[in-house]
């Protein structure tokens, strides 16, 4: 008898027109990436004057560095099915406030200890909202956004504060090795040790689950606070790693450094082919994701585009990309 | 009352084709229904019944086949359906609890001008659906508020306000006492005298006789046979159902050795639940019946903790040493398996891997320094996979690919692997096959054998008493009584979990 319901694969039934097409939509939306970024790398090699400069590439790390780190932080809390942090914005502002002001003041170290203790403290609340009490982790993050930013103008007083001409800090920002600045090399470590820690850990392997049934991860005895909790610290760490990143390369921070960093890293990690709805995605995804939308960026600025209309791609891109998302999820449904 | 051969169809369904994800869920069934006929659409869970029927109510469309009314051909959609004359009373109720009782009625279908609900309107034709059923209810009041009978009721009324020409049922009687169950069978006779078309489901085989003048049999998938309910004799349907002469005698009960108390809950409250107690030994299967919405589920998840109670106090006693569960991951870590009642919801991750899914509760023993020890998780998944005969025994596939009676059995599986001095088992074959059912029954049977508490949830009477050495039956949150196993019986359980005094709405 049992036999007989088991969809053994002998008795498998060809692939209907539908299933055929959940396949393709599905793998569109998880693998595309690759297919994409190559596409668009060689397109901009053969067609955009200045794409292969030294200068160039540099700058294309430059900026993909600190988005990127932000991007593969963020996207534990995108997998654990809570849509996205967007406290990153007040926690790439207020690590590089931090990193300069208190080290001009305390030294390196004290602001290294300081800034940890803010991203523990945004992980702490924005958990804390989402995992115990199930706040809806979008209007958390935009109020914590809120409470991060305005705090930070209260004590900053809304000034500029500049690092000093040389030093550790400075040498760090300015940094490379051949075209490579430092900071890209800290978004490819950041990328491989949260690949390693979602990938091959019981906490990764939780987040993920989560994502996935969370009531069955509940019920499977764990403590599913701790799970949100671990993904926003995971991502108020990499915002902070972020901030220190950005304000090094400039040696100047202030509080509304962060702006726009949300939907970017958010953009990079859809674009990735991490799915909104939990569960499914990858670090390494949301690295190729950067990858993909430094250069779409890069191609639109040496091609003289307006900035107003960057935003405007950038912002076609992720209606695609998660309705590409959702049209594959329903087709399988079906 | 229709006549086969009857020229007039008012519904026909032909060469009706659904596979998910590959696995065949209909294949190839037609059926057609005549005006004021009762169809009965039979078979065990998983046939493919409820398929078919929200085929031929468009909420999933057929990889092939077509449905026609009255000799016009269904367009795809529920909407088409519906305007075709097509209702379909679910099997899960579908009703929008804070919601009025008229409000549910007419929902999606409020009558209105320039936008605005007409409330006096949409009342009137609420009351008329109820009017036209046979039951009274206050149109006003929250469906949160109503039994599950009366929801159920409602539910019709709601099919039945949109005046179909054809109404489909899937189990409606499944939640209801014998006496609601009377008095609904009478009210689907009268709505066929007046032309409607009733294909309805259900496996209680004296309801089928009792009412339909056709009837139709799935087996797994496939059309078994359609036939005129006088040319059958119970036996024969129940045959084909199964597809072989099924054994009327039980498998033999297990001679249990009942050892020390293993857990003991005393004075538990909890929502839906009053003030019980209750002890299991180690090596003792305890039953808990009663009727659906009696408290049981409730019960057992305030015990263990997955939901928080208000009052109680629970202890788990091994090698001697006793220790007070608080919380549901306290419970797990002390050596508490549960199977939820909902497997695809509270159970799986359906999108993950069969390893995957035996990996969670066992992931502390699968790793080193919180890395996971990914040889040792393959062995220990497949292990557990043969053990509990899953088919095809193949642990990287997805939950989700493997049939309702396999989903079950990675359930087990997972919690088999923590080797749990407490087990936990609500409705653990609901939607299971005979054959996994069968497997599952022995599973939990060895489980006890080896010396595990364990706790059973069934409304299933001949499960619960196959399997329990004990029965505590529950209504109203309160155990009403306890049978020993010399003592139970389903008459004895069902009169215990009905109560007395029976009214209908």
């Amino acid at each position: 008898m049992s036999q007989q319901t088991t969809p053994a694969p002998a008795a498998q039934a060809a692939p209907t027109e539908a299933s055929r097409l959940a396949g393709i939509l599905t793998w569109v939306s998880q693998n595309g990436i690759f297919v994409f970024t190559a596409v668009l790398i060689l397109f901009a090699l053969l067609f955009v004057d200045g794409f292969g400069s030294l200068f160039n590439i540099t700058d294309v790390f430059h900026r993909a560095a600190p988005i990127g780190i932000v991007a593969v932080g963020m996207t534990f809390v995108v997998i654990s099915g809570n849509y996205l942090d967007l406290s990153v914005v007040a926690q790439v502002a207020t690590a590089g406030v931090i990193l300069i002001a208190v080290s001009n003041s305390h030294g390196l170290f004290l602001a290294i200890i300081a800034a940890l203790a803010a991203a523990l403290l945004f992980a702490l609340v924005n958990g804390t909202a989402v995992g115990i009490f199930k706040a809806n982790a979008v209007i958390v993050t935009l109020s914590t956004t809120f409470i991060g930013l305005g705090l930070l103008r209260f004590f900053s007083g809304g000034s500029i504060f500049f690092g000093p001409p040389d030093g550790p800090i400075r040498a760090f920002g300015l940094g490379k090795i051949g075209p490579v600045p430092y900071s890209a090399l800290v978004l490819v470590a950041m990328t491989i040790i949260l690949g390693l820690l979602l990938n091959r850990t019981n906490f990764g392997f939780l987040v993920r689950s989560f994502g996935v049934n969370e009531s069955a991860t509940r019920l499977g005895g764990t403590n599913t606070a701790l799970v949100i909790i671990g993904a926003f610290l995971v991502t108020a760490i990499a915002a902070m790693i972020a901030g220190f990143v950005l304000a090094a390369f400039s040696n100047t921070a202030v509080s509304n450094d962060g702006v726009g960093y949300e939907f970017r890293a958010l953009a990079a990690i859809i674009v990735g082919g991490t799915s909104v709805f939990g569960g499914r995605g990858s670090v390494y995804r949301t690295f190729l994701g950067v990858i993909f939308v430094s250069v779409l960026t890069n191609i639109l600025v040496l091609s003289g585009i307006s900035f107003g209309y960057q935003q405007v791609a950038l912002g076609v891109l992720i209606v695609l990309a998660v309705s590409l998302d959702a049209l594959a999820r329903k087709v399988a449904k079906r | 009352m229709g006549q086969t051969g009857n020229t007039e169809v008012a519904i026909e369904a032909s060469h009706i084709v659904k596979t998910f994800g590959g696995a065949i869920a209909v294949d190839d069934v037609s059926l057609r229904i005549a005006p004021g006929e009762i169809h009965s659409i039979v078979g065990e869970n998983g046939a493919g019944k409820s398929t078919l029927m929200r085929v031929m109510a468009g909420i999933i469309e057929a990889d092939s086949g077509s449905v026609s009314v009255y000799g016009e051909p269904v367009g795809s959609g529920t909407k088409a359906a519906i305007d075709a004359g097509i209702a379909l009373v679910h099997q899960e109720l579908s009703l929008v609890p804070e919601m009025t009782v008229a409000e549910n009625i007419l929902l999606g279908a409020f009558p209105t001008t320039f936008g605005f609900t007409k409330y006096e309107e949409l009342k009137e034709i609420a009351s008329a659906a109820l009017a036209e059923i046979g039951v009274s209810v206050d149109l006003d009041e929250r469906v949160s508020r109503l039994s599950v009978a009366l929801r159920q009721f409602v539910e019709i009324a709601r099919a039945v306000a949109r005046q179909p020409r054809v109404l489909i049922l899937d189990e409606p009687t499944a939640t209801l006492t014998p006496a609601e169950t009377d008095y609904l069978l009478r009210m689907l006779q009268r709505l066929a005298e007046g032309g409607m078309a009733i294909a309805y489901i259900s496996h209680r085989i004296p309801e089928v006789f009792e009412i339909s003048s056709n009837v139709t049999i799935l087996r797994d998938g496939k059309q078994v046979l359609s036939s005129p309910i006088v040319d059958l004799t119970p036996q024969e349907v129940i045959d084909s159902m199964v597809g072989r002469e099924l054994k009327q005698d039980l498998e033999s009960h297990r001679v249990a050795n009942p050892g020390e108390v293993v857990l003991s809950a005393r004075d538990i409250t909890a929502p839906r639940v009053n003030n019980v107690s209750l002890d299991v030994r180690a090596g003792e299967i305890v039953g808990l019946g009663g009727l659906v919405g009696a408290g049981r589920s409730e019960l057992v998840r305030a015990i263990i903790g997955a939901d928080t109670r208000t009052s109680g106090r629970v202890t788990l006693t091994r090698n001697g040493e006793t220790v007070t569960l608080s919380s549901y991951t306290s419970a797990v870590r002390n050596g508490v398996g549960y199977v939820p009642e909902e497997r695809r919801t509270d159970g799986l991750a359906l999108i993950m891997s069969v390893s995957d899914n035996i990996r969670l509760p066992n992931r502390q023993q699968l790793s080193r320094f919180g890395f996971k020890a990914s040889r040792m998780i393959t062995e220990f998944a497949q292990a557990l996979a043969d053990k509990v005969g899953l088919r095809p025994p193949e642990i990287q596939r997805e939950a989700g690919q493997y049939s309702g009676g396999n989903q079950q059995k990675i359930v087990v599986a997972k919690w088999l692997g923590r080797k749990p001095d407490f087990m936990v088992l609500d409705e653990p074959t609901r939607g299971v096959d005979v054959g996994a059912k069968t497997e599952i029954h022995r599973l939990v049977k060895e489980m006890a054998d080896n010396g595990t508490a364990v706790l059973v949830v069934s409304s299933d009477l001949p499960e619960l008493l196959e399997l329990s050495d004990v029965i505590h039956v529950m209504r109203d949150g309160r155990i009403t009584g306890t049978l020993t196993r010399d003592e139970a019986s389903e008459q004895s359980v069902m009169s215990l979990a009905a109560g007395e005094a029976e009214v209908v709405a």
